[in-house]
């Protein structure tokens, strides 16, 4: 609000003082900044709630390149070419990307400490949104009563039914230690061994590893299977549209996306501008209510209807039944776990 | 490669060859050769360069692709799929670009349409067409079950729907280089060795096909060639177990930044397509690939 008081501030004085303030505004309006984010519904949601509202009120243009890239990243700082300037990327992925040099640190000069929430910083990066992992199945299959815990996806004789579930290591490993009976908030640090034990279990039961966030719409949908693990939204998306899925929270994992700033990138100041402003309640909401991914700012809250919040992976209820993060551990251990998973997906 | 070639065949053509000559024949490949080493040539050295020293100089890389069985299951298992998808393609291909070249007229024309289309038509839309025509709720599940079979067996996610999608999305790359070779097949030897008392089974088999071996060939690697960078088809219709070369590297680059790892990976999949080349350069020549 202050911005553009301020902003017609300058619209009246360049009517009196002539020229040369106009010119500058002409400037200001032709900066661009390039984000480089997950294409689709995403950046439709996107569009809406942070990049015209801040154009509006800055003039500064936002531009998109899809789909998010890490390796790009680093492609990027390594060679001096960029493509974008800003990324979202989970929270293990920038420390990982910190470590390695590859992104800016806060610029405090354009970043106002005391307009940001709590840890709303991280590894260099600002707090984005929050994504969930979860356990998601059509209740046409289950007239009784669904599954309610990983226990219960495992258990094939008391929920029958194809299974599908994502192809990423430190997530089903993470699934695999809860379905064997670790509490929520002992998950870290990891049992390998145990977790993949435990897998064994289920492998054979498993239709499909997906890849990709619309195959496991697809999938669900078509009744290709009918249990699966899901992200949070996706699944909210199918029932907006009347599929009869349902979606469970307990054993979840809650994942933040982060925005990072590329090292380097030419338009960092800017970018530093348009992450201040993305962070704010206000267009957190608006994201949030457009796609179902939890805001990180706890005051976005006020701006969104309590039946979507519940929805919501950051909503306090979900988050109490969820697996409790360790991001730390979690960048220590991908490559790690990765390479095992992909060894034991393949014998 | 192409450029000496072309090289030696402006210095062959330039009859008396004179300094002058060669001087300027020089100069007018050089763009190409230019184009050729900043397009190609630096970025192989590059990830050569990249596969030896990322994160720091060793071959630790090219040991670990070797001894680690999960990769070296993956070459393997790339070089058999597109082994498997090679020779479907001949086996199917042969006959239909057999009648298209022998068989003029309304048929040979829609065949050769046909073809064509499926050869435009973008792969990820014919990937997810066998999703939907494989489906438990597909059209084959359907006629498997209104046949009184019961429940159709799983076919997505397979072994099978991956080879299946493979080679239906290469087919057409078989047909087209058949097509051309047998095209050039004169139908006045065939009637020659009809007039010499052959019948038409020993006319096929001693002049018909020996001629059509160049297409054969071509075709063959062609298929083969790209069959060993593919994808996306094997990630949607396959399984784990499918994992193709390119879904290692795709993996490697953007889940774990391991660019160096990634490269050496690149590299020995670079050397394995280059010795299939040696091989049938010594075999075929490679000059007749282009005709």
């Amino acid at each position: 609000m202050r911005r553009r008081t301020f902003l017609k501030g300058i619209a009246a004085t360049a009517a009196s003082a002539g020229p040369l303030i106009v010119t500058d505004r002409t400037i200001a309006q032709t900066r661009t900044i390039y984000v480089n984010t997950w294409g689709g519904s995403w950046t439709a949601a996107e569009e809406a709630a942070f990049f015209k509202p801040f154009t509006d009120q800055t003039g500064i243009r936002v531009k998109t390149v899809a789909p998010v890239s890490y390796a790009k990243l680093k492609a990027q700082v390594q060679s001096g070419n960029y493509e974008w300037d800003i990324t979202a990327i989970t929270q293990a992925e920038l420390l990982r990307a910190e470590r390695e040099g590859l992104v800016e640190p806060v610029d405090w000069t354009v970043v106002k400490k005391e307009k940001l929430f709590p840890n709303a910083v991280y590894a260099n990066g600002l707090a984005y949104c929050a994504l969930g992992t979860n356990l998601a199945y059509r209740k046409d299959k289950f007239p009784q009563g669904g599954p309610k815990t990983w226990a219960d996806f495992w258990d094939v004789k008391k929920f029958p039914g194809n299974r599908s579930m994502l192809n990423n290591a430190v997530r089903t490993v993470q699934f695999a230690l809860v379905a064997d009976g670790v509490p929520v908030d002992k998950v870290f640090p990891l049992d390998v061994d145990r977790a993949f034990r435990k897998l064994d279990q289920i492998k054979p039961h498993i239709k499909v590893w997906w890849t990709q966030g619309n195959q496991s719409q697809q999938l669900l949908r078509d009744g290709e299977v009918d249990l699966i693990v899901m992200w949070n939204a996706r699944a909210s998306e199918l029932q907006q549209q009347g599929h009869p899925v349902e979606l469970v929270w307990n054993g979840a994992t809650i994942t933040t996306t982060m925005w990072g700033v590329a090292k380097g990138a030419p338009n960092r100041k800017l970018a530093w501008e348009f992450l201040q402003f993305a962070v704010q309640p206000k267009p957190q909401a608006d994201f949030a209510n457009k796609l179902y991914y939890g805001p990180t700012n706890p005051e976005a809250f006020k701006y969104i209807p309590a039946e979507v919040s519940r929805q919501l992976p950051t909503y306090p209820e979900n988050q109490k039944v969820a697996i409790k993060p360790d991001t730390v551990a979690e960048a220590d251990q991908t490559a790690k776990i990765q390479e095992r998973f992909t060894q034991w997906l393949a014998s | 490669m192409a450029g000496e070639l072309s090289a030696a065949a402006v210095r062959t053509e330039a009859a008396p060859r004179s300094a002058k000559g060669n001087a300027t024949a020089w100069f007018l490949i050089a763009p190409s050769c230019l184009a050729l080493v900043v397009l190609f040539v630096v970025p192989i050295a590059y990830v050569l360069l990249l596969s030896l020293t990322d994160p720091r100089l060793s071959i630790a890389h090219y040991q670990r692709i070797f001894t680690v069985p999960v990769y070296t299951r993956v070459m393997v298992n790339t070089f058999v799929t597109s082994l498997i998808v090679t020779a479907l393609c001949l086996v199917m291909g042969y006959p239909i670009a057999y009648v298209m070249a022998r068989r003029p007229g309304w048929i040979s024309t829609l065949l050769l349409t046909v073809v064509a289309m499926s050869f435009w038509t973008g792969f990820l839309v014919r990937t997810y067409a066998w999703l939907v025509i494989l489906g438990s709720k597909g059209p084959v599940a359907a006629a498997y079950g209104a046949l009184g079979h019961g429940q159709a067996p799983q076919l997505l996610f397979t072994t099978f729907a991956s080879t299946l999608g493979m080679t239906h999305i290469l087919l057409p790359y078989m047909v087209l280089a058949l097509y051309a070779a047998m095209r050039k097949i004169d139908a006045s030897h065939l009637k020659a060795a009809a007039s010499l008392g052959a019948r038409p089974i020993a006319a096929f088999r001693e002049v018909f096909m020996p001629l059509s071996l160049p297409g054969v060939v071509n075709g063959s690697l062609l298929v083969f060639v790209s069959c060993l960078g593919f994808f996306v088809t094997p990630v949607l219709l396959g399984t784990p177990r499918d994992m193709m070369i390119s879904q290692l590297i795709n993996q490697q680059i953007e889940e774990l930044l391991a660019f160096g790892f990634a490269s050496a990976v690149a590299v020995v999949l670079l050397v394995a397509t280059c010795a299939v080349l040696a091989i049938y350069n010594r075999f075929a020549g490679l000059d007749r690939l282009w005709g």
